[in-house]
């Protein structure tokens, strides 16, 4: 009875009906794009982690984040090697080069990731497609979501990086997260002469597999037992949560999303909050007639909810879908891992009941104090 | 007016329109109603406001340098494609400029963001650092208190250190000694800067200790690579006169720039290089798009309540044109109550939030006028949308 009501309110006015489901609509869909920022983009320094294999990652005590890892002994990789549990422990090194067109032109900074091609350190299918060419002498392979500043990333041109003259051997799709305008990978003796510099004794990061059946935390924990003090051990999870925590709290990108979010709660909850109150009072005249006639306030406002729910999730259903559109391009754009999972998903559902929820009663508050003889 | 005049003459006898403020009278009649429209409107502009604040602190953190350089023109190398990369041209280049007519003086300015590892005296932790060193017989900064400072700097191993950097830095807390790239400096005094999204402190320094600490390095301050060339150019000289007399006398390698040039070039390269810009793009459009719903839905509404006083109006004879200034006025009263509150609050945000990020976040009278000029944009096209609903109004339809 009370649902049929409720329905046939809604059904009356049609258009009127349509613009608070769009008004409402759109609520929830900022409020969804605000939440997909703020959770993606601290996870933009896990994008190249996330496409390496390894169960524990192994760097200096003074590892800040993956772009400022320091450095630490590659003999103390050899050690690990030899623990318990332990299946490899393969090195990586990194480097920022200035990148230039041999006919000159602006040299934009770019991100060198040198490893030992046989390793099969990334699970990307364009890299371990082209494993012969990393092989090759002065050969690098480009990430083609480098920025246009590069300019052609084709097989076959020649670049210079600081300096030294190397081929593009072909591009993979990877995505740069946070380490700037261009990654490329090198094999170890191409990465040292673009960076003679550098040392092939000094690693930036130790990548540790375990053998099948060995707990990586039991693994990490003998590792910390037996590594001199100087290291720090990762295990995927913490890694995740020490790169998301430094992005969010060591920047300023955690504030600025942060915001941004509670902006658009406030901002979702006043538009939800001002289309029910809105589309409620429209009505005071039949509630107060309704009450005149012997029906309870209690009814009344099961009634005003039932109302406030059927537009929530009609209007949550359409805003559900354009965001995870949105969402889907924004990942092609970005190649951040922006999306919904069923926390996320179920607690915007959640906020936006219970907002509906509290519209409806202040509503109804006014409805209650409605006396009939006023209204007309 | 033009309408009031072709209406019939029964109107002439109804009171003249000026003498009753009747958009004022709608506003405020309903205070309940206009204390959730404002609040409504409000919420979008702050909403705005937040993400435009975002984007101008995002340039201006970026531009801080830049803006604080004591020239008029700049020379840097021409592969450079933003200020805020380290690509130094040779020493004597500026013997060149300095002989060029119109030039008062060119002043080497040495910047470093990859080899200079600070010692937090806190916790004894290292962090990379934003360098900037010059002669301090030859200032190139008009940051407050670096140019104060200059004697102190000429001392052997001493620094300024930036007071707004990252607290975990450990350069607010006074202390007299640290260590850079494993050397012991003296910290002589402090300067406010705070950090952008490329380091997190900054710390000054004479050249000689610049070339002295600088890891790896083996030419005399004297010769050091410069990374940027700042040139004073004589009172009176026309500035870009001067930079073409510059531009025949150096060679291709380099560019000259004028500071607008310079502001200009960093500005492209964050707005659209970087991957930084569209983000806070998205965000204002994003708030623009969302305030337009709300102001439309609000006023729309406003309007629908006021529909029977409209159309008594229409039916004793106002004309459209009359009851169009009207809804005009009244959005644009409208725009103001929400955007007053709005333009508040948003102070004591953007002051919490630039403590708390350490972004300069400020209110400006451009981002003033631009953040109202979107409002009342949004509020008047959302009256001229609803305004439909009136002036079709069958004043007999609706009792």
């Amino acid at each position: 009875m009370a649902f049929h009501l409720a329905w046939r309110i809604l059904t009356h006015e049609k258009l009127r009906t349509v613009l608070a489901t769009a008004g409402i609509f759109v609520a929830i869909l900022l409020v969804f794009i605000e939440l997909g920022f703020f959770v993606a983009v601290p996870q933009g320094g896990m994008l190249i982690y996330d496409h390496m294999r390894f169960d524990l990652l192994l760097t200096s005590d003074k590892y800040v984040f993956q772009a400022q890892s320091w450095v630490f002994p590659r003999a103390q990789l050899a050690d690990a090697a030899k623990v318990q549990g332990v299946a490899s422990a393969t090195p990586v090194y990194f480097g920022s080069a200035k990148w230039q067109d041999p006919n000159g032109g602006v040299k934009p900074d770019v991100f060198v990731i040198g490893i030992d091609p046989k390793g099969r350190l990334f699970s990307v299918s364009d890299i371990e497609r082209q494993t012969a060419t990393l092989d090759r002498a002065d050969t690098i392979l480009v990430d083609n979501t480098s920025r246009s500043l590069l300019g052609s990333l084709t097989a076959g041109r020649a670049v210079d990086l600081n300096g030294h003259r190397v081929t593009i051997g072909g591009d993979y799709l990877l995505g740069t997260g946070f380490l700037g305008l261009g990654v490329m990978l090198a094999n170890e003796a191409n990465f040292f002469r673009i960076f003679p510099m550098q040392r092939p004794e000094a690693v930036n990061l130790g990548l540790i597999t375990v053998n099948p059946g060995s707990d990586p935390a039991q693994v990490a924990a003998e590792l910390r037992r037996t590594l001199a003090s100087d290291l720090r051990v990762f295990t995927r999870d913490e890694l995740a949560s020490h790169e998301e925590a430094y992005w969010t709290t060591r920047t300023s990108v955690g504030l600025i999303f942060g915001s941004g979010l509670i902006v658009s709660f406030i901002v979702g909850i006043m538009v939800l909050y001002q289309t029910l109150a809105t589309q409620i009072s429209k009505h005071l005249p039949e509630f107060a007639t309704l009450k005149a006639v012997g029906y309870t306030d209690g009814f009344l406002t099961l009634v005003v909810l039932i109302e406030s729910f059927i537009v929530v999730i009609v209007a949550f259903i359409p805003a559900l879908a354009a965001a995870l559109a949105l969402y889907s391009v924004f990942r092609e754009q970005t190649l951040l891992p922006i999306g919904l999972n069923a926390i996320r998903l179920f607690g915007v559902l959640g906020i936006t009941m219970i907002m509906a929820a509290i519209s409806s009663f202040l509503s109804v508050a006014a409805l209650r104090r409605a006396d009939p003889a006023d209204v007309f | 007016m033009a309408a009031a005049e072709a209406s019939p003459p029964a109107s002439r006898m109804l009171p003249q329109p000026r003498l009753v403020p009747l958009a004022w009278r709608n506003l405020v009649s309903n205070k309940r109603r206009l204390l959730r429209s404002s609040a409504g409107i409000a919420f979008a502009v702050l909403l705005m406001l937040v993400q435009l604040g975002f984007e101008r602190a995002f340039f201006e953190v970026s531009l801080a340098v830049v803006r604080a350089l004591d020239g008029e023109l700049f020379i840097m190398n021409a592969s450079k494609y933003r200020f805020g990369t380290s690509d130094p041209f040779a020493h004597n280049l500026l013997d060149t400029a300095k002989d060029v007519s119109g030039v008062a003086s060119a002043a080497p300015f040495y910047l470093e963001w990859q080899r200079f590892f600070w010692k937090s005296p806190e916790d004894g932790k290292q962090h990379l650092v934003q360098v900037f060193a010059f002669d301090p017989d030859r200032p190139v900064l008009t940051i407050d208190g670096v140019d104060g400072q200059r004697e102190a700097l000429k001392r052997d191993d001493s620094v300024l250190v930036d007071r707004s950097a990252r607290p975990s830095l450990g350069m607010d807390k006074n202390a007299t000694e640290s260590e850079i790239n494993g050397q012991r400096v003296e910290i002589v005094g402090t300067f406010s800067l705070g950090p952008d999204f490329m380091s997190d402190g900054t710390i000054v320094m004479g050249d000689k200790t610049f070339a002295k600490l600088l890891a790896g390095n083996r030419e005399a301050a004297a010769a050091l690579p410069v990374d940027t060339g700042v040139i004073k150019v004589r009172p009176g000289q026309d500035i870009d006169q001067t930079k073409r007399a510059l531009r025949a006398a150096l060679p291709p390698t380099v560019t000259v720039m004028t500071k607008p040039e310079l502001i200009e070039f960093e500005r492209h390269y964050q707005a659209d290089l970087s991957s930084a810009g569209p983000i806070f793009w998205l965000g204002t459009i994003v708030g623009f798009v969302v305030g337009m719903l709300i102001s439309y839905q609000i006023i729309y509404t406003d309007l629908s309540d006021q529909l029977p006083q409209y159309a008594t109006l229409k039916g004793i004879g106002y004309s459209t044109g009359y009851i169009s200034r009207i809804v005009f006025t009244q959005a644009v009263l409208s725009a103001l109550a929400g955007y007053i509150p709005a333009w508040l609050l948003c102070l004591g945000v953007y002051w919490v939030i630039g403590r708390l990020a350490l972004l300069p976040l400020h209110m400006t009278l451009g981002l003033t006028l631009l953040s109202f000029g979107l409002t009342l944009a949004m509020c008047l096209a959302s009256a001229a949308i609803a305004l439909r609903r009136v002036t079709t109004v069958d004043p007999a339809e609706v009792f």
